[in-house]
Parts: structure tokens; C-alpha cells; sequence
């Protein structure tokens, strides 16, 4: 972090990201974070965690989907100063951070080759992630829905359906 | 058919684990230190000089470290046959080329300096129609290039290089013909492949003569190999990164591989240059746009008398590759059709406006897109049923053809008469194929329609590919290659193929990064020729290391090299499982067993994808819905199910199917811009909207190699956009010769509202 | 993102200052799913000083149930309004509107006064800057509409004169059905005006300190058959290509008044009169939707490249009117 100015007390910014909190200085400098600075670049350039990906960064494509307080979100459409105080969970956050073990969803993703080149996976993940937090039992019309901003240019669509729906089905037997 | 242990089954991506955690570092996930963030300067005018810059005022923002232009650019050139395009040039030739070049300490500043540099510019005419490009008192792009004619290519493919069909006598074929049809056809629409990922680099230099780059080249070594030609005698070192997507487009990647390098040249220090989505829409490259005016003949019995005609290719402001995509292009219209009288006439013509470039289809689509609803006016005069027309005419073996590299080859691979037969009764082609021009259903305003296309490419066997395998003492194999992982699986199917040869676990098979400095020589995954050409080296490297390990463990057991088997990385003798002994018993901890593989061309065994669609038309709002799509193949053998079903699923994106439906680059002729170049208003494909989709996959083996399997993820959206304009045309009972088909050319088509003039001047 | 000075506002009294203080400069930013583009994009020929959000305004996110009309405050978001109970019962149509909008994503913190102060989606007007420089149309002071003779195919087809952008709010559309009213609170004070009045050729009534605080929706008494079509190219993501939003009051199969709407047609939603005119005491079938849907577009002046709006706007009326998709 830059120093300090002496006279007035700095503008600070904290951030709680995947259960932790984060303090930042605003401002212009490269190690502050600016008023214009969105969540994505945020998250991807002060944080390091380059899982959430910026592709179209207009709020069309869905690949910098993230969950703020539970909710998908667009990060690139998010300024960072917007989003203190506020729960923000990325892709990084849906494993275990001890364990390495993965979220239930991460693991029918790789059993299915849900994906192909794999940019747009964090994103379809999170949005898929928010959906069975408030629905634990969509049906495959919802999920679609639910994945309605979330762009793939290889067409995994039919595989991330399947995948979905396993895991639909498991969670639902248990 | 053989049951293999990984072969056919499906195994987990590799790379898996790493795209699901958000782990794996695509190019703009990486930094390295010291690094600037570099920045073009787009020209305003389609078409300029320009007369003076200024960027004085520029240099002075805190932050910037270099601001290039035209006069101090390295005379490093791109663009194909001959080299043609600087990285600036005194002239820019589309809105959005490149005026001047900035490295800043973030993109930010190299934005705000953007603004500052003051130009002057000369504004010129502008051509965009392909036709009026060809008038001699069009405005020239090129001086090297009267009549913005780009010369046939004489290198890429060799001295023969294939540049029209000129087979036979087109007379001839005149006279046996029962019924000639002259038809005209565009795809012009120029449709983008665009990928998520945008193109990205970083360059950096140590010394003047060593040149490293990191990039998401699908290519990474052939493209280091293409750039050491274009860079003079350097020694260019090509790191590859997954690649967030391509399908082709970022196989050539001198577009902004050579400005990276030249501000990190200029600055001493490393430069990151990745596109914005607007850059990678608008001043990336987009499809050829491909315009027919063709006439074919035709007897009753669905025999192709002749096929005539010019073809004119729209490269845009310069050519990549296009003539090359031309060439296959040729090749692939005479896979479709076996006739022996040709006389097609390509001319590749430049234009004011973002280049054309390699996308998955390479040539092929843009020919067959805008050839076969020609063809179909032949088979509707015949009374012919399109699937028996497609399944005579498709190449079968013992048949010739003229490939890309202008020589005669004769198909040794298989009939796929099996696959059309299989993919027709899955789709209940006859029940509801109805006729020419007739719907297969009608309720209300909504009428359904069917359409089939076809193709097919035989670059399976393309160029040249080498690998290493190298077995450890510890049990485990890593397979050197310079194979870039694009999203088809490919990286992973490879460690199939060594783990299958080498009966090793999976995960005791690894390929090393793709690194020029480390691996062999590797075209790329492009062409679908992954599973053929890249399997092959890898096959014979894992076969050659094989043998090395038998023929030292051969003395342990006292037996001759042949004898021995080996199964998780311990040897026995073949029948005698109870005496196992690893390998470093035999080859010792200080020992690598190295094998080396090498694919050289074989064009002889195309491979084959057939696409059958439905739609249904909105009458009352010209709303086309894509219902139900069914792909049929022959593939020899699978090597992964989830991945090769992935691949063929992905027929309906990257300016595939969709661009018969809603993609387009709409462009303004007035202006010379592209009007969406942006996620939202250029239109994809979404989860809302899918079709149902099945496939057809036979295995007939090939005689490729030991698993007798080709590729054909390349081809999947190929034949698909032809198959929506036929389907379409018969639901609403007229003949649409022109992509894509939005609810505004319908109702044209319907007479609902006034039709205007079309596009071409004859 | 070039940089701007910001402010986390408390109230709506303190968004207001800061909005008189900049004097037409500072932006205010609710969702922000629009300005950030606008921003990001650089397309407006002067970019602004200050960004004021006022999502951290206490309570001017609910929906409140009265007796003769629904409130609902203008950092409501889309989501929310989807979610409740009471719009789905009392204004599906409203609901149909707010789920036709963007995606998931968006519609999660797109709120209801920003999607009724969304700008434009003319491409001329968004053209990105960075690609050649923006386009200086006459929406941003310059001498032309670019789009009279150029890529009109989503521009306006009724009543444009200088501009031919189209309004894009599809909330604009299902709030002028429902006759509903906008509280607007300002540097004056307070005012309240009509959705239908609240539109201008070249964008909206706002004054530079104005911000929209509530929205008003008469319940419809007694129960009218509600509708709203979009039509896009795809369902999710798109801005309408032409939608209609309708409110039929019916007595058995004889309408006794209407109220249909068109979006994306103009610079302001559309009121169909002459439509609503025609059908007044008229037995619905398919003849009296044909003549509806005639007269709705009547007058209306397509463009080279849009007179295929024309068609698709009328057969969204005729399908409103008989009550069929």
C-alpha cells in the first residue's frame, strides 16, 4: 500500500471477498484502488484472483459473474466503491481452502467435460451457484434461465445442463 | 472393435480441476515484473493517408514510456502471399487499423495518451463490394495490388498450390447435362468467431536478438517458426497459454504479436497486449465474405455434369491467409461433389474494412455457404431428395480429388454412406422432407421446414507434426509437444493416446508446456487434425520410447526385446504376469528412455459431418427458430465421448449454424464502421435458446493409426448454415439466396413488406 | 475507466445538492448495468466530474401496497419486483416486462428508475470511442442522425424528426399501459408527472438536479387482461425490436376501453389511440385485431431498413388484442 497522506485521514475501502476482509486505500495511485475501478479489476488486479474473467465487460457476456450477498452478479458493471461492506464470493471461494476439496458442482462440472476452452466456466459456475442457494431442486427450464447471461462460444451448453442436473439429482436424493 | 483401457472411455480433461477452481492463468491472467501495458491508436477514416502525427504531448503524461508510429516501427511485415501489411503503415485501410502505438505503466494512462496524439489524415475513397473493388477506377489499397486482386498464393502449399478448380470440359459437361441452373448466392455477413478470451500477448526481449512471447496462439509453435520469417534473423521463443478459445482465429498471431513486440523493443521492457471486446469485434478478424455466381449441370439421376462459376472472396482491408483458405476451399467443394468438369474461378479481393481471417471452416464454409444453395436449385429441377443427392455425390474411396496442395490424391479412407443413412433416420428425414420448397407443417403463422448440408475436409492429415515421449524410471511418461489446449481436449487426448500404448495410469502421462524452447516441431491443433496428424507423432514417439525401455529390460528377463509387455510401469514377459519389475529396476535411476515421433501429410482420408436442422417460421413476425438439429459422422474410433460431443455441439457457435440465423457484422458503407462491436448487439446463442441436439457417431475404423481414428471437431459448424437456408426456404416456400436469415429478409421473402434491391451487381 | 470523483449519498436531499453543486456534470448512478458502458465507452462528448450513488439512500427500495395504487421506490431492483407476490397478482404485465430485461445478472441490481433513465441504444449514439473516435450525432449536439440513412434497422418507424433512437425501457412500456406516475424530487421540490409524459425526443424530462424517487401504479379497476410482448432476436439479453404492452377491459368479449402501448418504436413508448379508439365497445376477433393493429401503426414512417418493425408491431397488437401468443 502507498503511504499515508499526513494531513487528512485516507479513504479507505474494505471488501470482504470469499470470507475475508480486505482494506484498500483510495485513490489513484497503482497500489490504490480508484473510484472507477469496477469489482472485476478489482478482484483480478489487486486480489489476484484471476478466476473471474473479464470478456465482453459490458454486462452482456456473464464470464466475470461473481456473488454478491448471495446474488450473481456482473462484476465488470460494479464499481469497487459500490461494494464495501457487502459479501462477495468468487470462483475461488467455492472449494475448501484447507482441504482443497470441491464444491459438489465443481466436481459434476469435471465428470461431465462441462466445458471446453473453459473461459467462460467460472462464470457459468457462480451463476449456476447462486440459482441452487435460493432453488435446490430447478428444473432443467430454470437453470436454463438462470445461465440466460452466461455466454459460451464452444457450446458446453448440453454438457453444463447435465452436469447441473446430477448434481440436482444427487443433492435431491441425499 | 477393440476395448481399450482409456481409448473411447471418458476420462477427466487434464486440465479439469484447474478450469473449475478459476486456477488456470489464460495470458491476461498472467503478469510478469517490470511489465507495461501497450495500447493502439485507431484511425477514424476506412480508407486515409495520413500526413503528420504529433505525439509530443502524448510522451509528456507521467507513465508513458514509448508512443510509436508509422516512422518508427520496425519494418517487420505480415499478411500472406506476398507480405503485405506493416504493423503501421503512412496509410490506414480500415476504421479502427492502427495510427500509432502506446506502452504505459497501466492501460489507463495508455488510454488518456491515446487521446492526446494529434493526426492529420488525407481522406481517400473507400470500396467495401467486392464487385466494385474489381472496377478499374476503384480506390486502390495496395499499389502492389492493381485492382485490389490479391495474387494466387505459389508457397504456402508449394508451386501447385490449388487456386481454382479447372478440371476437364465444361462444354462437355454442358452437353450431358439434363437441366442447367445458373444461381447466385452471398455469405457476406461476415460473421465472428469471437471467442470469449480476447487475442493477448506479452513480449519481451533479452538482448536485440532474443525475442520471448507469451500468447494464446492456437498455433504457438508454427507461429514462432512464421514470425522468425517475418522478423528478420531473430531467435523468437513462443510460450503458449491456454487458449480462451480460437477456432482459428488466433492461429496466426502476427496482428498483435509484431506491435507487442515492437513497443517492448522501443520501451527495454516487457509489454502486455491483450484487445478490449470492441478491438477483437471491430478491428480483429471476421469470415471471408464469399459471393457465387455459378451455374451447374445436372442429370435426372443426381449426376453433376458440371460446376462453373466465379467466386469472389472478400478478404477486407488484407489477406491473413485467405488465398490458403481458398485452396482448401477448392478442395473441399470437390470432396462434396464428384463431377469431372470444373471450371471455378476464385478472386480474393481486398477492401476498406476489418481483415477476414482463419476461422474453423478455413475457406470451406465460405464456399459451400454460399455454393450449395445453388447446387439445391439443380437437385429441385431433378426432383431430387437432398440426403440421396449428398450421399452419390460425397467423395468415396477410391475417388480423386485435387487437395489444397494442387496434386491428385485418391481417398483411401471410408464411405460414409452408413453415417447419411444412420443421421436421416434419426432426424425421420422422410417423414418430413416434403419436397422442394414445401413446409414439412403449418399451424397457424408457424411453419416448419428441413434442411440438410454437408462437409467435409481432408486436412485431417494435414502438415507436419513432431512429439517426444519421455519415460522416467519412476513409471511416468511426459509427452513433449507444442500442442496448445483450445477447449477441444486434445492435450488430453494425447495422454490417452501414450497411457493406452504405455498402459499407464492417466494421471502417470503428462505433456510439458507448450514451449518452443522445450518441445518439437507442432503446427497446431487446426484443421481437425489433432486426433490424425498430432496422435500419429505422439503414437510413433510412445511406440519408439516403448521399444527403447523393452530392448533394456530385455536382459533382466533374458529374452528377446519383442518378448516383453508392459502394464503401470512395470515390464513382464508377454503371458507371464507373475514376474513383474518396474522400470527403473531395469533402467536404473540415472536413465530417460527418449522416443521421437514425426507425422508427415497425408491428405488421402477425408473426414465427413452431415447436419440435418428444423426450424420453424414465424409468418407473422419472420422470426426463424432454430427446433431441432441432428449431426451425423464417422469418426473411425473415439478417443474421448464428452469431448468429441462437445466439439460437434459446437456447430451451432463460432460462426457456425447461427450465422444462417442471427449473426451478422453489421456494417455501415456510408461510414465504413462496424455498428456492433459489442456482446450485446452482435448476436450469440444462449442458454435459453437451444435446439435439440443429437448425433450420429459411427466407427468405422480408418486406416489412420493403431486406434484407426480421424477428427473432425474443424468441420462441425460447416455444414450447418446452408442446411438453415434450405431449411427455411421450405418452410416458407421461397428461395433465400442471402445470411442471415432475420425476420427482415422473412418477411421480404413473404411480401409482407416491400423487398429492396439486393446486394451485387449483376 | 477514466476517473471521476464519488460519492456515497445518504439521502435523497444530499443526491440533490451534489447534483445542483456539479451543475450538469456529475452523473447519478443507481444499478449502474447503463452508465457504466456509457462510461467505459466514452461515448458522451463530455465526461462527467462527479458519479453519485445513491443506492446507499435508505429506503427508496420497496414495494408498498395502498388501497387505490401500488408504490414502488426507484432503487427497487427488477429482481425484486419479479420476486413479488403483489406484481405478479395485481400487474403481471409489469412482471412480464421486468423478466423480459437483460439476464439474471443484470436484472439483480438494475432498479426500476434506472431502467426508466436508461439512455439509448442507437449504435451511432454508442458507437465506442475507442475504435476511430465516437459519433458525433445529432443526439450529442452534432448536425445529423447517422441512422436516417444508414443501419436504421432497430430505429424509430413513428413520429422521429431529428433523432431517430428509440426509446429503450421496457418498464417505460408496461408503466404507460398501466397509466402509472413517476414522484420526481428535485432542487424545486417535489413533482409528480405521468410515465407517458415523461419522455422527450432526445431523452427525458429530468432536469440536471432531478432524480426519480417513486413510481405510482393505479391498481386497474375493475380487472383488465393484461399483456406485454417483446420481440428480439433472442430471448434473453436483447433490447426490444418492438414490444407492446396492453391492458384490454373486457365485458364478456366486448371491450369497454383499452390502453395499448408500443415500445421501440419511438423515441417514447407509443400510445396506440387510434386503436384504443376503434376498439372501444367493439367484439373482439380476429377482423377488429387486424383493424386494431392497422391503426395502431397508423402513420407510422419506416426507414429503408426497418419497415419490417412495422409488421412485426402489428402482429404483436393483433396477438395482444386476441389474447393468443
Amino acid at each position: 500500500m502507498t503511504s499515508i497522506p499526513k494531513k487528512h485521514p485516507p479513504h479507505t475501502l474494505s471488501l470482504t471477498v470469499n470470507g475475508e476482509t480486505h482494506s484498500f486505500i483510495l485513490g489513484k495511485g497503482p497500489n490504490e484502488v480508484s473510484p472507477s475501478h469496477t469489482l472485476a479489476q478489482t478482484l483480478r488486479e489487486k486480489l489476484g484472483l484471476t478466476g473471474t474473467k473479464i470478456s465482453c465487460d459490458r454486462g452482456a457476456c456473464g464470464s466475470c459473474t461473481v456473488l454478491l450477498n448471495g446474488k450473481a452478479v456482473f462484476s465488470c458493471m460494479l464499481l469497487t466503491v459500490e461494494c464495501e461492506g457487502k459479501e462477495i464470493t468468487t470462483i475461488e471461494g467455492l472449494s475448501d481452502p484447507k482441504t482443497g476439496n470441491l464444491d459438489p458442482l465443481q466436481q459434476s462440472f469435471i465428470d461431465h467435460t462441462a466445458f471446453q476452452c473453459g473461459f467462460c466456466t467460472p462464470g457459468i459456475i457462480m451463476s449456476t451457484k447462486a440459482l441452487l442457494n435460493t432453488n435446490p431442486s430447478p428444473t432443467v427450464d430454470e437453470v436454463k434461465e438462470a445461465l440466460s447471461g452466461n455466454f459460451c462460444r464452444c457450446i458446453s451448453h448440453y454438457h453444463v445442463l447435465d452436469a447441473v442436473m446430477d448434481v440436482v439429482k444427487k443433492e435431491g436424493n441425499q | 472393435m477393440t476395448d481399450y483401457r482409456f481409448i473411447g472411455k471418458s476420462t477427466p480433461r487434464k486440465d479439469a480441476r484447474d478450469i473449475v477452481t478459476g486456477k488456470i492463468k489464460f495470458i491476461n491472467d498472467v503478469t510478469i515484473p517490470n511489465m507495461l501495458y501497450g495500447k493502439v491508436l485507431r484511425s477514424p477514416f476506412p480508407h486515409a493517408l495520413i500526413k503528420n502525427i504529433d505525439t509530443a504531448e502524448a510522451m509528456r503524461i507521467p507513465g508513458v514510456e514509448a508512443v510509436l508510429t508509422h516512422k518508427d516501427v520496425p519494418e517487420w511485415m505480415g499478411g500472406a502471399s506476398p507480405l503485405h501489411v506493416r504493423i503501421l503503415d503512412n496509410k490506414v485501410r480500415y476504421v479502427g487499423d492502427g495510427v500509432a502505438l502506446v506502452a504505459a505503466e497501466t492501460e489507463d494512462i495508455c488510454e488518456e495518451a491515446l487521446r492526446l496524439i494529434r493526426v492529420e489524415y488525407e481522406p481517400l475513397p473507400a470500396v467495401y463490394d467486392v464487385e466494385e473493388a474489381l472496377q478499374p477506377e476503384a480506390p486502390r489499397l495496395y499499389d502492389m495490388f492493381p485492382g485490389n486482386l490479391m495474387p494466387p498464393e505459389n508457397r504456402i502449399f508449394g508451386p501447385h498450390t490449388l487456386q481454382e478448380v479447372v478440371i476437364g470440359d465444361v462444354d462437355k459437361g454442358l452437353e450431358e447435362a439434363d437441366f442447367i441452373i445458373e444461381g447466385y448466392c452471398t455469405y457476406e455477413n461476415i460473421p465472428n468467431p469471437m471467442p470469449p478470451e480476447p487475442p493477448g500477448v506479452i513480449a519481451a526481449w533479452e538482448g536485440s536478438d532474443t525475442l520471448t512471447v507469451w500468447s494464446a496462439s492456437q498455433g504457438p509453435h508454427m507461429f514462432k517458426v512464421a514470425l522468425q520469417k517475418r522478423m528478420g534473423s531473430i531467435n523468437l521463443q513462443s510460450i503458449g497459454s491456454p487458449v480462451g478459445a480460437s477456432y482459428g482465429s488466433k492461429f496466426m498471431s502476427w496482428q498483435y504479436v509484431l506491435p507487442a513486440a515492437a513497443l517492448a523493443k522501443a520501451t527495454g521492457r516487457p509489454v502486455k497486449f491483450c484487445y478490449g471486446k470492441a478491438e477483437h469485434l471491430a478491428a480483429f478478424t471476421v469470415r471471408l465474405g464469399s459471393r457465387i455466381y455459378g451455374k451447374v449441370g445436372m442429370k435426372k439421376d443426381g449426376t453433376v455434369t458440371f460446376v462453373s462459376g466465379d467466386w469472389l472472396v472478400n478478404t477486407g482491408a488484407f489477406s491473413e491467409t485467405a488465398q490458403a483458405m481458398v485452396a482448401v476451399g477448392c478442395g473441399e467443394a470437390q470432396l462434396m461433389l464428384r463431377c469431372r468438369n470444373w471450371n471455378l474461378k476464385p478472386k480474393v479481393v481486398c477492401t476498406n474494412r476489418t481483415a477476414s481471417g482463419q476461422i474453423r471452416g478455413f475457406g470451406g464454409q465460405e464456399l459451400k455457404c454460399a455454393l450449395t444453395p445453388i447446387i439445391t436449385m439443380g437437385m429441385e429441377k431433378a426432383g431430387l431428395d437432398p440426403v440421396d443427392f449428398f450421399k452419390k455425390n460425397y467423395v468415396k474411396p477410391g475417388e480423386d480429388f485435387y487437395w489444397r496442395d494442387g496434386i491428385r490424391w485418391v481417398c483411401r479412407g471410408i464411405d460414409f454412406s452408413a453415417a447419411i443413412d444412420r443421421g436421416a433416420e434419426t432426424f425421420g428425414w422422410k417423414e418430413k422432407w416434403k419436397g422442394w420448397l414445401i413446409p414439412t407443417s403449418v399451424k397457424g403463422a408457424k411453419r416448419r421446414g428441413v434442411g440438410v448440408g454437408v462437409h467435409g475436409n481432408a486436412d485431417v492429415g494435414e502438415d507436419v507434426s513432431e512429439a517426444f515421449v519421455r519415460l522416467d524410471p519412476n513409471g511416468t511418461a511426459t509427452i513433449y509437444s507444442g500442442l496448445a489446449e483450445h477447449g477441444t481436449g486434445q492435450r488430453s487426448s494425447i495422454c490417452k493416446m501414450v497411457a493406452e500404448i504405455l498402459q499407464l495410469p492417466l494421471e502417470r502421462v503428462s505433456v510439458t508446456p507448450t514451449d518452443s524452447r522445450v518441445n518439437p516441431f507442432e503446427l497446431g491443433p487446426v484443421g481437425s487434425r489433432g486426433t490424425y496428424a498430432i496422435g500419429s507423432a505422439v503414437i510413433a514417439a510412445a511406440e519408439d520410447a516403448k521399444r527403447q525401455l523393452f530392448e533394456r529390460m530385455a536382459q533382466k528377463f533374458n529374452v528377446l526385446p519383442e518378448e516383453l509387455e508392459t502394464k503401470d510401469g512395470t515390464v513382464y514377459v508377454k503371458g507371464r504376469t507373475e514376474t513383474k519389475i518396474p522400470w527403473i529396476k531395469g533402467m536404473g535411476y540415472d536413465s530417460t528412455c527418449m522416443g521421437h515421433g514425426r507425422f508427415e501429410p497425408d491428405f488421402s482420408q477425408p473426414n465427413f459431418m452431415m447436419i440435418f436442422t428444423e426450424v420453424e417460421v414465424d409468418t407473422g413476425t419472420g422470426k426463424v427458430e432454430l427446433i431441432r438439429v441432428v449431426g451425423a459422422t464417422d469418426v473411425g474410433q473415439v478417443i474421448d465421448p464428452l469431448s468429441l460431443t462437445n466439439q460437434l455441439n459446437g456447430c451451432l457457435g463460432s460462426a457456425g449454424i447461427d450465422s444462417a440465423l442471427f449473426e451478422e457484422t453489421v456494417f455501415d458503407t456510408r461510414l465504413g464502421r462496424i455498428m456492433n462491436p459489442n456482446m450485446i448487439d452482435y448476436k450469440w446463442r444462449t442458454f435459453s435458446e437451444l435446439p435439440e441436439m443429437e448425433h450420429v457417431i459411427l466407427e468405422t475404423p480408418f486406416p489412420s493409426h493403431r486406434f484407426h481414428a480421424i477428427g473432425v471437431g474443424e468441420i462441425t459448424p460447416s455444414p450447418g448454415p446452408s442446411a438453415v437456408l434450405m431449411a427455411v426456404s421450405n418452410a416458407i416456400g421461397v428461395r433465400m439466396n442471402d445470411y442471415p436469415l432475420t425476420p427482415d429478409k422473412v418477411l421480404r421473402a413473404l411480401k409482407k413488406i416491400a423487398t429492396t434491391k439486393r446486394r451485387g451487381k449483376r | 475507466m477514466k476517473s471521476f470523483v464519488h460519492f456515497n449519498t445518504r439521502s435523497v436531499d444530499e443526491a440533490i445538492h451534489l447534483l445542483k453543486k456539479y451543475e450538469g456534470k456529475a452523473k447519478i448512478n443507481a444499478g449502474g448495468t447503463d452508465l457504466l458502458g456509457v462510461l467505459k465507452d466514452r461515448i458522451l462528448p463530455e465526461y462527467p466530474e462527479a458519479i453519485i450513488n445513491i443506492k446507499t439512500i435508505p429506503g427508496l427500495s420497496m414495494i408498498e401496497d395502498g388501497e387505490e395504487k401500488i408504490l414502488i421506490g426507484a432503487l427497487t431492483t427488477l429482481a425484486d419486483i419479479i420476486n413479488s407476490s403483489l406484481i405478479e397478482k395485481t400487474f403481471p404485465l409489469l412482471k412480464e416486462a421486468a423478466l423480459s430485461v437483460a439476464s439474471p445478472q443484470i436484472r439483480n441490481v438494475a432498479t426500476i428508475g434506472g431502467n426508466l433513465c436508461q439512455d439509448t441504444r442507437c449504435w451511432y449514439y454508442r458507437y465506442p470511442d475507442g475504435i476511430g473516435g465516437r459519433i458525433n450525432c445529432f443526439r450529442k449536439g452534432g448536425k445529423t442522425c447517422p441512422a436516417v440513412s444508414g443501419e436504421n434497422q432497430y430505429h424509430a418507424v413513428i413520429g422521429a424528426k431529428k433523432c431517430y433512437a428509440v426509446c429503450p425501457s421496457d418498464l417505460a412500456v408496461a408503466l404507460t399501459a398501466l397509466g402509472a406516475n413517476l414522484t420526481i424530487a428535485g432542487q424545486k421540490g417535489v413533482r409528480t408527472i405521468p410515465v407517458e409524459e415523461f419522455y422527450h425526443p432526445l431523452g427525458n424530462t429530468l432536469s440536471p438536479d432531478e432524480m426519480i424517487t417513486a413510481i405510482h401504479i393505479p391498481k386497474p379497476f375493475p380487472v383488465a387482461r393484461q399483456t406485454f410482448h417483446k420481440f428480439t432476436l433472442r430471448k434473453p439479453i436483447d433490447f426490444a425490436v418492438v414490444s407492446v404492452s396492453s391492458l384490454i377491459f373486457l365485458d364478456q368479449e366486448i371491450c369497454t376501453s383499452s390502453r395499448i402501448v408500443l415500445g421501440a418504436v419511438a423515441s417514447a413508448p407509443f400510445r396506440a389511440y387510434k386503436a384504443e379508439e376503434f376498439l372501444k365497445e367493439k367484439k373482439l376477433s380476429a377482423k377488429t385485431a387486424e383493424e386494431a393493429a392497422r391503426l395502431a401503426l397508423d402513420g407510422s414512417k419506416p426507414l429503408a431498413k426497418n419497415a419490417y418493425k412495422v409488421e412485426i408491431a402489428k402482429t404483436l397488437v393483433k396477438r395482444a388484442v386476441q389474447g393468443t401468443e
